[in-house]
């Protein structure tokens, strides 16, 4: 009888018939209403912005004008952009800053997973320490620092000194050359443990009956990690690397902080760049320009990170 | 393929003795069931025996050679695991060669034997496919291809059938007796499942607490079971036991039941309750060596059928008696309804008996 009673009501409300598309947005009339308010806020804060700067990237915004007067100067400023060796240098910057910092974050996090993944006396302390640089505030690690790399009062230049290693201290973060390397270290410094947290929590799902498996089958230690582990781990460590890739892409307080992109553009990556266009010079339609190129980048390495996800669920579906 | 010899075998975990002095000898090319319920020891005796667990104490032979201290690749020893193991981003191919691979040898040797393997077993055509895309029962075919293509002294199998549903199972377990006969190989095989150890084993190493308790061939288990554990343990239906009293009346030995029959015993019986220690004994009987009788007859004992289960051949029969539940197999065309008056009568050359407080069968000599 209820079955009855809910299809004569459907009838009376007039469903609409046949229509493939129209029909399946009908039947999930009150799933679009409760995720309106979320797509209405992003609409806000998020596509509003992304629509605005992708106008201003068009627009010349002259400093001593208001930037209601801006003057439309069509592709000028991805041209200029395009041409100008301040670019290419950051574009350089910016690969071997996200490309070390990854790498070697993940390979030190992963290194220092399967260190603590055996079990031995002081294990937890260990595990807690080892997460400290993720936690602190990065302002503040990028001050302290700035003061351990410090050409003069610097702990690293005093203690190589004493060693008897240089006559001086070295010039970490005050030249061309040095500058970007050592912040890389705090950056991997600062970010090794979220790859040490994910590739822990993966290791905990290897199954141990396949590495007993590959015990009895006459696999050492190494070929145990390179068969069984590692497979296994694929899935984390292709979402830890591409989290990570992000991350590194979108840094700012470390470089920032720390040298303010110098000296002579030599620590500049994009984002502290186009900051520094923007809140800077008030080249806010050079700099939006930019935000609108690396806008596109980090899509497409979203749309890999989200494909790698569902890329998981499929074969979590599966098994 | 060798023999293996299990010495004193012990292994503790802090204060608790997972096995417990256990000593088996396993011959070349025997089938040997190590059975018992969860938590018995079984597991842990393989895994000894496979090296994947250090020993406490006591010896392992395979072959000539104590194995104690090599590491399970140096043992010739290979294993089926429970969830088939196997690795599941090689292919089916590549899943038989690795253990080839890690001895390395020849490409073409390996190639040689992984189709061999697949051969026998009857799955060429799944060489290239992933583990996900087989069934539990091919899966588990591929883990005992990846045992065969090593050629070990022994194989192990760890509860190889416990994953797969009743029908495959018993598919599976006629496989794995014929793999068995084929290749002559010596199986240690743990289950937890009497049924497999009884249809499969050549012997069978009953366990409990980490003890040993019976190691014998299954008919011999099934026949003479040592103690009450290892009667309740083998058979379904279960073995009932039933306490009684052990009584000499008019110079007879006569077991009193609880609600005060008299059960009179052959001389043979007589003579195993003269030498039991204690007045209390155990009266264990097997469904098929009782009969029920709907009047009296001599030497039954009076019972109350309490519930009826037609299984199609044949009809069981649970009766009260003395406190027990009482198993009595009858034919389908036998109608007995619950609450009924019924009368047990006892096979006396198949009954057994036991020592109330050890458990211990009786023995007449």
């Amino acid at each position: 009888m209820t079955i009855l009673t809910g299809k004569a009501e459907t009838v009376g409300r007039r469903r609409p018939e046949g229509g493939g598309l129209l029909r399946k947005i009908w039947d999930h009339r009150a799933d679009y209403g409760y995720v309106l308010p979320a797509i209405a806020v992003m609409l806000i804060v998020i596509a509003y912005p992304i629509y605005y700067t992708i106008e201003l990237s068009f627009f010349a915004t002259p400093p001593g004008l208001q930037l209601r007067d801006k003057v439309f100067v069509g592709l000028n400023n991805y041209t200029a952009i395009l041409t100008s060796p301040v670019f290419w240098t950051v574009t350089k910057n910016t690969l071997i800053w996200t490309v070390a910092s990854t790498f070697l974050s993940f390979v030190l996090g992963f290194a220092c997973a399967l260190a603590l993944h055996r079990d031995f006396l002081g294990r937890g302390i260990l595990r807690a320490i080892l997460i400290i640089p993720w936690v602190i505030s990065a302002v503040a690690a990028s001050y302290i620092w700035k003061w351990i790399y410090h050409s003069d009062f610097g702990i690293i230049g005093a203690v190589l000194v004493a060693l008897g290693w240089t006559d001086r201290p070295p010039n970490f973060i005050d030249s061309v050359s040095t500058v970007l390397p050592s912040l890389i270290v705090v950056n991997i410094w600062r970010e090794f443990p979220f790859a040490m947290i994910m590739m822990m929590a993966g290791l905990q799902t290897v199954p141990d009956q396949l590495l007993r498996a590959a015990k009895v089958d006459g696999a050492n230690a190494w070929q145990r990690f390179w068969h069984v582990t590692f497979p296994h781990l694929r899935n984390v460590s292709t979402v830890t690397i591409l989290l990570l890739a992000v991350a590194n892409f979108n840094s700012f307080i470390i470089p920032w902080i720390m040298t303010g992109g110098g000296p002579s553009n030599a620590s500049h990556i994009w984002i502290t760049h186009i900051y520094e266009l923007a809140f800077g010079r008030q080249r806010w339609g050079v700099a939006s320009a930019y935000s609108v190129l690396l806008f596109v980048i980090l899509m497409s390495l979203g749309y890999f990170y989200v494909r790698a996800l569902s890329g998981n669920e499929q074969k979590d579906g599966a098994e | 393929m060798a023999h293996v010899v299990l010495n004193d075998l012990v292994k503790t975990y802090g204060a608790f003795k997972a096995v417990n002095n256990v000593s088996l000898t396993i011959n070349d090319g025997e089938f040997v069931a190590l059975v018992g319920p969860s938590g018995c020891g079984k597991t842990t005796t393989l895994n000894l025996v496979a090296g994947l667990t250090s020993v406490s104490s006591g010896e392992i032979v395979i072959g000539d050679r104590v194995v104690n201290d090599l590491d399970p690749k140096d043992r010739d020893i290979a294993m089926v695991f429970q969830n088939y193991a196997l690795y599941p981003q090689k292919s089916v191919y590549k899943n038989l060669a690795f253990p080839l691979q890690m001895r390395k040898l020849p490409s073409d040797e390996i190639d040689k034997k992984v189709r061999e393997a697949a051969r026998v077993l009857d799955m060429t055509q799944l060489l290239e496919r992933k583990p996900r895309e087989l069934s539990g029962g091919q899966q588990q075919r591929v883990a005992l291809g990846r045992a065969l293509v090593r050629d070990p002294a022994v194989f192990l199998m760890d509860e190889p059938l416990s994953n797969l549903d009743a029908k495959l199972r018993v598919q599976m377990r006629s496989e794995i007796k014929r793999f068995h006969q084929d290749l002559k190989a010596t199986i240690i095989y743990v289950t937890h499942d009497q049924l497999e150890a009884v249809t499969m084993a050549d012997r069978m190493a009953v366990m409990s607490g980490g003890y040993l308790q019976q190691y014998d061939t299954p008919a011999q288990v099934f026949a003479h079971p040592v103690n009450m554990f290892v009667a309740s343990f083998i058979g379904s239906p279960a073995m009932s036991l039933v306490p009684v009293e052990a009584s000499t009346e008019e110079g007879a030995p006569v077991l009193i039941g609880a609600e005060g029959w008299r059960l009179q015993l052959s001389p043979h019986n007589a003579q195993k309750v003269a030498k039991a220690k204690t007045k209390k004994v155990v009266l264990g009987a097997r469904h098929s060596t009782i009969k029920l009788h709907k009047s009296a007859v001599p030497g039954s004992i009076p019972a109350r059928a309490y519930t009826v289960e037609p299984t199609g051949d044949i009809t069981f029969v649970q009766a009260f008696l003395s406190g027990a539940i009482v198993n009595v197999s009858v034919p389908p065309t036998v109608a007995v309804a619950p609450d009924e008056q019924i009368w047990l009568e006892f096979d006396q050359d198949r009954m057994h008996l036991f020592d109330g407080e050890t458990e211990m069968a009786l023995q007449a000599s």
